[in-house]
């Protein structure tokens, strides 16, 4: 499991520079490196750690701990086999780490940041729909059981395509220069991380790659089922290659209109859980 | 944090992980507390090693006053 968990941090955050190496080519940039998000961790490291006068101190850093444990968490869950509304619970959590990483520095930008993590709280909506519609067909949360089904039956992107779509949408307020970015989106620096830097920000940078990689295997073992590491390695890249030209080719939203389309997915997804329930 | 305070608190998580990998392959512990082991351990070993490697000792900084 060390060996695995460290490859699915690495990988994330390789995943990660591809995407924002795809943005910039989209956009005819040369853009960084591909590997650029690996050395922005080590890079980190390598900084002064220092923690601002003004911050909580113990919060400051204890939410770093948090946001690297919830998604190791999240990572043996997923790979063990266990319950997919655990998943789904650590990514509510996630929500309050990154409240707490904005209030914890005392700067306005985190501040900001943070309250914008509660107003994007409306995206994680669609992603309990997602679950409903997933338990309606296989009747179980377990993530084994869910694989045995379509094992049978097929995958269930084809059997519920709007559920997918749901957690495709999940996925892709959470990457970087998404247009639901708005946590992060550059009017407030770097929104709920400005503060956090040296080994605390090298921490973060950990946290996001494992949650990359966690996010991306959990659409995969949802909706397509079990595939050899090959297969899934290849279908996580072309899951970024996809989210990178919508992350290109759209705008970032404005907070408001951001949570606007949010909750119409979402009253959508409701009516397509609804017809599931009485006619699937 | 002493440069070599976060040396040896990163080797002593990196140990007890390795120890808990050892006695779970053994059956000594269940696999659920190795695994709880290393969701403690992993996000400590992360920030000991960054510590230990770079970070200075020094004060605070500049207060943000706010607008």
């Amino acid at each position: 499991m060390i060996p695995y968990l460290l490859f699915a941090t690495f990988f994330g955050l390789l995943l990660l520079g591809i995407h924002r190496k795809l943005i910039a080519r989209i956009q005819r940039r040369p853009g960084p490196p591909i590997w650029q998000e690996i050395l922005h961790t080590l890079k980190f490291s390598f900084k002064s750690t220092w923690i601002p006068a003004t911050a909580s101190e113990v919060l400051f850093v204890s939410v770093v701990l948090i946001a690297i444990g919830i998604w190791t968490a999240a990572f043996f869950v997923l790979v063990t086999g266990g319950s997919l509304l655990i998943i789904f619970a650590i990514y509510m959590l996630h929500k309050i780490v990154e409240h707490g990483f904005g209030l914890s520095s005392g700067s306005p930008y985190g501040k900001f940041g943070g309250v914008r993590s509660v107003i994007s709280a409306a995206s994680e909506i669609p992603l309990f729909v997602s679950v409903s519609a997933v338990a309606i067909f296989t009747g179980s949360l377990q993530i084994s059981d869910i694989i045995a089904y379509q094992a049978e039956t097929g995958p269930l992107l084809f059997t519920i395509p709007l559920a997918a779509i749901a957690l495709y949408l999940v996925i892709l307020s959470k990457v970087p220069a998404s247009p639901f970015a708005i946590v992060e989106s550059k009017e407030i620096v770097s929104g709920y991380k400005t503060e956090h830097f040296g080994v605390w920000r090298a921490g973060l940078e950990t946290c996001n790659g494992l949650k990359s990689y966690v996010l991306l295997l959990t659409f995969i073992t949802v909706f397509i089922g079990a595939l050899p590491f090959l297969g899934i390695l290849l279908t996580m890249l072309l899951l970024v290659v996809s989210l990178a030209f919508v992350c290109a080719l759209c705008p970032m939203l404005s907070p408001f209109d951001s949570v606007t389309i949010q909750t119409i997915i979402t009253g959508i997804m409701l009516i397509y859980v609804l017809y599931l329930g009485v006619f699937g | 944090m002493k440069k070599k305070t976060a040396f040896w608190l990163m080797v002593t998580v990196a140990v007890i992980a390795v120890l808990a990998l050892i006695l779970s392959e053994t059956g000594t512990i269940p696999e659920w507390l190795y695994l709880a082991v290393l969701v403690a351990g992993f996000p400590l070993f992360v920030l000991f090693l960054g510590l230990w490697w770079m970070a200075r000792e020094g004060d605070a900084d500049i207060p943000f006053m706010g607008y």
